[in-house]
């Protein structure tokens, strides 16, 4: 089992015992239990500058197991505790909708819909201060997939990343049961989009940058984020970011490194703060002379939106938003084929990177 | 030789008041088809209640209604009582002859008052279908007569056909009616519903009641306690109206007008009446059968000019708050009643009257009975208010009348009643010996200000005890589910606890007998 999987099945373990322990004490005092879980509310999600991600501020609900409209909720809560608890031990995992349906036969009754159940077990995450994932529990979708020289341990399979066929790994909802054995890369490139995820491969980036390379498949997926977050955090390698260069690319960059609002309760297990956006910028956009669209008013208006948001506030993406606004211009990572494919590789990236790899006491050349 | 005079003359004749009923059959209730059937059961019943009552009988009643020939609007209804039977030489006036009776001149609290009741009965059946009335009578003395009865309707006298003697245990009363152009429901207008108010209002009545399907409905007594017979009692001034006056003054001893209105009215002295004689212009000393229209009136309205004790409330009969209750419980089978007698209050200044209320909530209570409104009202679900005179239903005219008002006025919301939906009987009974009906229909009460106050008070009393019944069962209610969620789902908490911490699972007697205790946490 990988450390980082022993450190959460551990603290996954001791969490579940810890609640139950409560209760019992309750119960044997005659008193109601109750259970405190932090509010996932927009009025307590702040911005925390130190960590530089969403965190959940200190606002919690009570759910009271001496109120006729709580103790179905509090034995539901429990029921869940339970059933995670069975997962963990198992070391076995169930999708959100799989304990869905699981619930249908609980003493504690069926849920009303999928939307009842992944509450309370982001009350349990939120509570715990653990990613579902720790639970036993995960989402439907699997992550993107990584290319490079990592080799990696998921029970008793060697993983080869650079032998996993051309499409690579493909990162699964349970990737901290991987355990990471041999890392030969110096830094991470993460692409928006697939297309460009293969460019990367076909021309070889891993080898030209020392680099894994993992496509994002837009928005990236938790489990993605998680394997970022671990090949920053165990592996120590710089990570970075390459998106289309319009809002949306903006912002796919910006949720890696910052974490997004509703997952605020758990952004210290998935934002990497120190991962670094060398995308398609506005002034990318006019130095390189890209092929570009129009912004269209959806654009203009998630700019703006962005340009108030405490993520963005620093003077690198107030300078970029307000480019891009001006030129009114966006353009995609693939517009670089105007100069022929190899270009991105060959005289792209590497002036990024030389851009960036200053700035970071991460990883050298 | 006949002069003109004669020949014109010749024409003139008396009309009888059956003769002026005839013509008016609309005035006493024989109007629309299930109308006049219930007006027939109503005066039949009301007749054996009263006679019942006056000799200290528990009375036994039932009533069949037949079909005829199997024709959608020809029935045969049959009404039979225990009361004392007839003498078999008053069978002709009793049934026979229009404002002839036992009641007009007593003043006393009885259901009926005119005397009219019954013989309409004969002269409705014999005009709709042409046939006579079956009378079968017996005093108990072991011998029966059977009589066909109708009415001369030029003479307002009895003729009598095919008597017949024979030897019978039996005592009591048979009418056999035979009626065309009525038509038989079980509506809210129907003779069923009739019937079953008459068992709520007359909780010591044994009713038995035949439909024409064949459908045998038994009303049981609620009690075995007979009502105190009615007292007779004079008339008082407040309540009496010119003709009042003209027929007692044909009946009375006395030689003066002064003298009939001392000896034959209530809280009436000799000073008081010769005052009134003064005030009206009247001579004292003229002689009552010399009394005319105009000093009759004269009489009436001088009687409002000088000062009088209110008449005594000692005749009024109530049915009493705990009768009343057991008439309810046995028709309604409620989960709630409460039923309240009145103190006797006034009207017009001193007329006594006496309301009565009763509140049924679940059980039968509330939703009208059976069948389809007649298509005057539209039936509605939700509470049902029925109406009494002097325990006499009243189904018609529900609209303009006192009691209706009064129930209207109250904000049923306040007592935590959904008007539209709760199954509630709301019963009210007026008693007085001068019930001011608003006509001779006598379905309906004015609308006199002190009574509709009074009915109104009364209602509100009972009402505040239904609120507080309601009060608690949705307390109770909730109680028992919040004690139920609790023992759900809490023995869960303590196993999932139990199995999470790895410990043995607690006991949560204790806090389940606090959190389901009814104290409110968080």
């Amino acid at each position: 089992m990988p450390e980082s999987r022993q450190k959460h099945h551990k603290k996954a373990l001791d969490s579940l015992a810890g609640l139950g322990k409560g209760i019992i004490e309750d119960i044997k005092k005659a008193q109601p239990p109750k259970l405190k879980i932090p509010s996932r509310s927009t009025n307590n999600i702040i911005y925390d500058k130190k960590n530089r991600y969403y965190v959940l501020g200190p606002k919690y609900g009570l759910r009271s197991a001496a109120s006729m409209k709580q103790v179905k909720k509090v034995a539901q809560l429990l029921c869940t505790a339970e059933f995670a608890k069975d997962l963990v031990e198992t070391g076995k995992f169930a999708t959100l909708r799989e304990m869905y349906y699981t619930a249908e036969g609980w003493e504690a009754g069926p849920f009303h819909d999928q939307g009842e159940s992944d509450a309370i077990i982001e009350d349990l995450e939120a509570t715990f201060g653990l990613k579902r994932e720790s639970l036993g529990l995960t989402p439907e979708e699997d992550g993107a997939a990584v290319f490079g020289q990592l080799t990696m341990k998921e029970g008793d399979t060697n993983i080869d990343a650079l032998k996993s066929g051309r499409g690579g790994y493909t990162i699964p909802p349970t990737i901290d049961d991987v355990e990471f054995l041999k890392c030969k890369a110096k830094r991470v490139i993460a692409v928006e989009t697939m297309g460009m995820y293969h460019r990367l491969i076909q021309e070889e980036a891993w080898k030209k940058f020392d680099a894994l390379i993992v496509g994002l498949k837009g928005q990236a997926a938790r489990a993605t984020r998680r394997f970022l977050k671990r090949a920053n955090e165990e592996l120590g390698l710089p990570v970075y970011l390459n998106c289309d260069g319009d809002p949306f690319g903006y912002h796919i960059g910006m949720v890696i490194i910052s974490g997004s609002a509703n997952l605020a309760y758990i952004n210290h297990e998935l934002a990497v703060p120190d991962a670094k956006y060398i995308g398609v910028t506005a002034s990318d956009i006019v130095n390189y002379k890209l092929p570009t669209d129009k912004l269209r008013e959806l654009d203009v208006a998630r700019l703006k939106q962005l340009a108030k948001d405490p993520r963005y506030n620093t003077e690198f993406w107030q300078f970029e938003i307000k480019k891009m606004l001006e030129i009114g211009r966006k353009a995609e990572q693939q517009a670089f084929a105007k100069y022929g494919l190899a270009y991105v590789v060959n005289e792209y990236l590497p002036a990024k990177l030389k851009e960036v790899e200053g700035q970071t006491h991460l990883g050298k050349k | 030789m006949k002069t003109m005079a004669d020949e014109l003359f010749g024409e003139f004749r008396e009309h009888s008041v059956s003769e002026f009923f005839r013509r008016n059959a609309a005035m006493l209730g024989y109007t629309g088809k299930i109308r006049s059937l219930t007006t027939i059961v109503h005066e039949g019943v009301t007749n054996s209640i009263d006679a019942c009552e006056a000799s200290g009988i528990m009375p036994k009643i039932s009533v069949t209604i037949k079909r005829v020939n199997d024709e959608p609007e020809h029935f045969k209804i049959v009404m039979e009582d225990n009361a004392t039977g007839i003498p078999e030489q008053y069978i002709p006036d009793v049934f026979g002859k229009m404002l002839a009776g036992t009641k007009l001149h007593q003043a006393m609290q009885q259901r009926g008052q005119q005397g009219i009741g019954i013989s309409g009965c004969v002269m409705f059946g014999q005009i709709t279908s042409g046939k006579p009335t079956t009378v079968v009578t017996s005093t108990g003395s072991g011998e029966a007569v059977r009589a066909e009865v109708m009415i001369d309707l030029d003479k307002n006298q009895g003729k009598i056909f095919n008597k017949e003697k024979f030897k019978e245990k039996w005592r009591g009363t048979r009418v056999e009616v035979e009626a065309k152009e009525v038509a038989y429901q079980r509506s809210r207008y129907g003779p069923f519903n009739y019937l079953r108010m008459t068992a709520i209002a007359n909780p010591h009545v044994h009713l038995t009641f035949a439909e024409p399907d064949g459908t045998l409905t038994v009303f049981e007594n609620a009690t075995e306690k007979i009502p105190d017979r009615p007292k007779p009692m004079p008339l008082h001034p407040w309540g009496i109206m010119s003709d009042d006056l003209l027929i007692l003054a044909k009946r009375t001893k006395a030689r003066s007008v002064s003298g009939l209105l001392s000896t034959e009215l209530s809280r009436v002295s000799k000073a008081k009446a010769d005052e009134v004689c003064r005030l009206a212009n009247v001579p004292a000393t003229k002689r009552p059968a010399e009394l005319s229209w105009e000093d009759a009136e004269k009489i009436v309205t001088a009687f409002k000019q000088v000062k009088l004790l209110a008449p005594p409330t000692s005749g009024l009969r109530p049915i009493g708050a705990a009768d009343l209750e057991n008439g309810m419980k046995q028709v309604l089978n409620p989960e709630f009643v409460k039923t309240i007698t009145r103190p006797p209050k006034v009207y017009r200044g001193g007329l006594p009257f006496i309301v009565e209320v009763g509140i049924a909530y679940g059980g039968n209570a509330g939703k009208a009975p059976e069948g389809k409104s007649n298509g005057d009202e539209i039936e509605e679900a939700g509470m049902d208010l029925i109406r009494f005179a002097n325990r006499a239903p009243l189904v018609f005219d529900q609209g303009g009348c006192a009691i209706t008002d009064a129930a209207r006025k109250i904000d049923w919301r306040r007592y935590g009643v959904d008007v539209s939906a709760a199954p509630l009987t709301l019963f009210v009974n007026i008693s007085s010996a001068y019930v001011p009906y608003t006509s001779a229909g006598k379905q309906s009460i004015a609308d006199e200000p002190e009574i509709i106050n009074e009915t109104r008070t009364a209602i509100m009393e009972a009402a505040r005890e239904l609120r507080l019944f309601l009060y608690r069962r949705i307390r109770a209610k909730e109680r028992a589910e919040r004690a139920g969620v609790f023992e759900q789902f809490l023995p869960i908490i303590a196993r999932k606890a139990a199995s999470l911490a790895g410990v043995s699972e607690p006991d949560v007697k204790s806090l389940l007998k606090k959190v389901s205790g009814g104290i409110e946490h968080a």
